[in-house]
């Protein structure tokens, strides 16, 4: 009956929360926003590419002066350029239509922007004339450099790859903070688009004064476990919908969006900080949404219950505010108070484990405190509503709750 | 009263106390298995703080309160049905979604508790509402909701906390009748109720709480007799004497009102009424109906209003 009871609950909270059109248009907000984003990233780009492509069989014809003796007038000519030496003069012809642009080189074109001036093309087509004037500058100083590789390392595009040991071993370095790291998004993204659920999971027995109905019928515990379990669910599938337009972007608009390649060979998973991760961001999840549940079943209101849950975020996210102190100097006092303190201990800690600064004993003790204090809270947010959500309009007092155990006893005595 | 192995609810010098205020003071009563019990007082008597505490969602301050012989809890195995005092159901969903739901917590398939929802909106005449909203039903049709969800289980133990409240004389019948239709199919009925008439239609036995303690508690003759019993209505003419066989709590030109003290043959009073020179023109014999006891319990309390 336990869980029937709980597989009824799950599949009343998930169905309804998904069924509602509100939740959609909340949810399908976020990708709408990434797919305009990169709709309008692609264009810009494209018209970039474009423009390159235009800049190729130049149609374009232009004036130009040169102060700096950097320009080949060679390479002006073949991009469609002819020098001139009265500015004035052709700025004026530009402005009457007889000419498509007037480039005004400096005479040290690296500390003092060159002039362009030309015929109005439009937002997009503007940047014509800027490419055209920049590969002018860049061609005739390739020409004198004389050799493609000086070139590209005077343009700075070089690669670094660097190899650490620590303790003998090499260093897992950049590559291996960023997967464990995941889970402290997945934990703060999760959070985030579910606080407002948690919170208001048990506000609605309440408010709907279903509560009576529901205590008769059912454990609290499993109405409690059915809502938290149901909230995880939503925000899963939340997430694979904010997913689904990040891979179609990746996999089918790499390219254009000037993506990296991920490789994920290059990436070290290590086994140990994963699980730690893991577990951190599980029962990170686990105490959050308990607390809101139980502030939830405290308070008569949304409203009433929005400051107390505003401490709580406040809490969690504090670490992030001084998240160089934890890099730094994971073991200062501040750091330390962080890492054990339980609603500020998730994201530190995940953070420390990440960048290795985590040992193996004090991820030990953080994870079974956050299991621990879950497992309290959950029976303190059960407790609170099954004695304390009957209090319909008023604030629950834990003295109300607890002062009947004794009485309780005594009356199956 | 009856043995605490007969009773289906059995309750034992419960008392409750809020924040040092004593709601209950000694309560103790049972109700048998198959009886529909009318647990009566006026507001603010301690009715449904008994009934939460007798449902486990108040802690009792002492006492005993069993159902089935051990404190109630959902995982009992007791069908039970209760409906609230304070009405509320998942607003923002629909009729039937919300039906479903507590059918299949209550034990029922998800298919059951479909047919039984969409029978019972078709008996209450809201077979068209199932795809509607809770909260755009008005307040009647959402008792008949909530009505439903309460019985749905097919309840060995309908505890009922005003169950009519609110509604206008035809669809009060309806749910009268729902009620019968529970007690002859076998369900023990604890029914808190301020309706009279419904207490003598439909109750076995009674208690009145007052001041947190059982004013008055039995069948309803039993009642009845335990304040006052018998009235005598006399059609006269002439001088009605005084006598310690009656009060008279009524008196007009040719009409009076006796109140029999104690156990009195009415036969007697007839007797002497004519032996003492009365005209008898009518003379008719009744109990105190439950509503005239009512009034003289609590019309002395100004807590009527109150919560």
């Amino acid at each position: 009956m336990g869980q029937h009871n709980l597989r009824t609950v799950i599949g009343f909270e998930v169905g309804r929360t998904l069924g509602k059109k509100k939740f959609w248009v909340i949810t399908l907000l976020v990708p709408i926003a990434i797919g305009i984003v990169v709709g309008l990233v692609t264009l810009g780009n494209t018209s970039s590419m474009s423009n390159i492509d235009a800049q190729s069989d130049a149609k374009l014809t232009f004036t130009y002066s040169d102060a700096s003796g950097y320009v080949d007038p060679a390479v002006a000519a073949a991009l469609g350029g002819t020098p001139v030496t009265d500015d004035a003069s052709a700025i004026a012809d530009v402005k009457a239509g007889e000419e498509d642009a007037h480039f005004v080189y400096p005479a040290d074109p690296a500390t003092t922007p060159t002039q362009v001036y030309g015929i109005d093309k439009g937002l997009f087509g503007n940047g014509e004339y800027e490419g055209v004037a920049t590969q002018v500058l860049i061609t005739s100083a390739q020409d004198q450099i004389g050799d493609p590789a000086l070139t590209t390392m005077a343009q700075g595009d070089v690669s670094v790859t660097s190899t650490t040991y620590t303790g003998g071993e090499e260093a897992a370095g950049f590559m291996g903070v960023i997967p464990p790291l995941i889970f402290l998004a997945m934990f703060f993204l999760t959070f985030t688009l579910l606080s407002n659920q948690m919170l208001t999971s048990t506000l609605e027995e309440k408010e709907n004064r279903v509560t009576e109905m529901i205590l008769t019928t059912l454990n609290p515990t499993a109405l409690i476990s059915g809502k938290i379990i149901s909230v995880f669910i939503v925000g899963f599938v939340q997430v694979l919908v904010f997913l689904v337009p990040v891979a179609v972007g990746y996999l089918f608009f790499r390219t254009s969006l000037n993506l990296p390649e991920v490789d994920l060979a290059s990436f070290t998973f290590d086994p140990g900080q994963m699980i730690v991760g893991a577990l951190l961001a599980l029962g990170g999840f686990a105490l959050f949404t308990g607390t809101a549940v139980a502030i939830g079943a405290v308070m008569p209101n949304a409203k009433d219950a929005g400051g107390w849950f505003t401490a709580l975020i406040i809490l969690m996210i504090v670490p992030l505010y001084s998240v160089s102190l934890v890099l730094s100097d994971p073991h200062s006092a501040v750091v330390q108070v962080f890492t054990y303190f339980p609603y500020s201990a998730p994201i530190t800690a995940m953070l420390r484990n990440a960048f290795g600064s985590l040992a193996g004993w004090e991820a030990a003790i953080v994870i079974t405190e956050l299991f621990l204090l879950s497992a309290v809270v959950l029976q303190l947010a059960v407790r609170l509503f099954r004695y304390g959500s009957i209090e319909y309009t008023n604030r629950v007092s834990f003295k109300t709750v607890f002062a009947g155990r004794t009485a309780r006893s005594l009356a199956r005595g | 009263m009856t043995s605490a192995a007969e009773s289906l609810v059995h309750i034992d010098h419960f008392r409750m106390d809020f924040a040092g205020t004593t709601v209950i003071g000694d309560l103790s009563f049972d109700v048998q298995r198959g009886e529909t019990f009318g647990f009566l007082g006026s507001n603010g008597s301690g009715k449904t703080t008994t009934l939460r505490a007798l449902l486990g969602i108040y802690i009792p301050t002492a006492g005993i309160l069993h159902i089935d012989g051990r404190p109630f809890t959902p995982e009992s195995g007791i069908r039970l049905g209760y409906l609230p005092e304070e009405r509320g159901l998942y607003k923002k969903e629909s009729v039937l979604a919300v039906m479903t739901y507590f059918g299949q917590l209550k034990g029922l398939s998800k298919k059951a508790a479909v047919a039984w929802s969409t029978n019972y909106l078709e008996r209450v005449g809201l077979g068209d509402k199932a795809k509607v909203r809770v909260d755009k039903l008005s307040g009647g049709q959402q008792q008949k909701v909530q009505l439903g969800v309460t019985i749905m289980n097919d309840p060995e133990l309908l505890i009922l906390d005003e169950p009519t409240k609110g509604f206008d004389p035809v669809n009060r019948r309806l749910l009268m009748d729902i009620i019968e239709d529970q007690k002859k199919a076998g369900a023990t009925v604890l029914m808190v109720t301020h309706q009279m008439e419904e207490v003598e239609r439909l109750c076995d036995r009674v208690i009145l709480l007052k001041g947190g303690r059982a004013e008055a508690y039995g069948t309803i003759p039993e009642v009845q007799n335990q304040y006052g019993g018998t009235m005598i209505r006399v059609g006269y003419s002439g001088e009605i004497p005084a006598s310690g066989h009656y009060e008279i709590s009524l008196r007009d030109r040719n009409y009076a009102e006796l109140t029999l003290i104690g156990t009195v043959d009415e036969a007697l009073i007839l007797r002497d009424l004519v032996d003492a020179g009365v005209l008898i023109r009518s003379f008719t014999t009744s109990k105190l109906s439950l509503e005239e006891i009512f009034v003289s319990v609590y019309g002395d309390q100004n807590e009527m209003a109150g919560a």
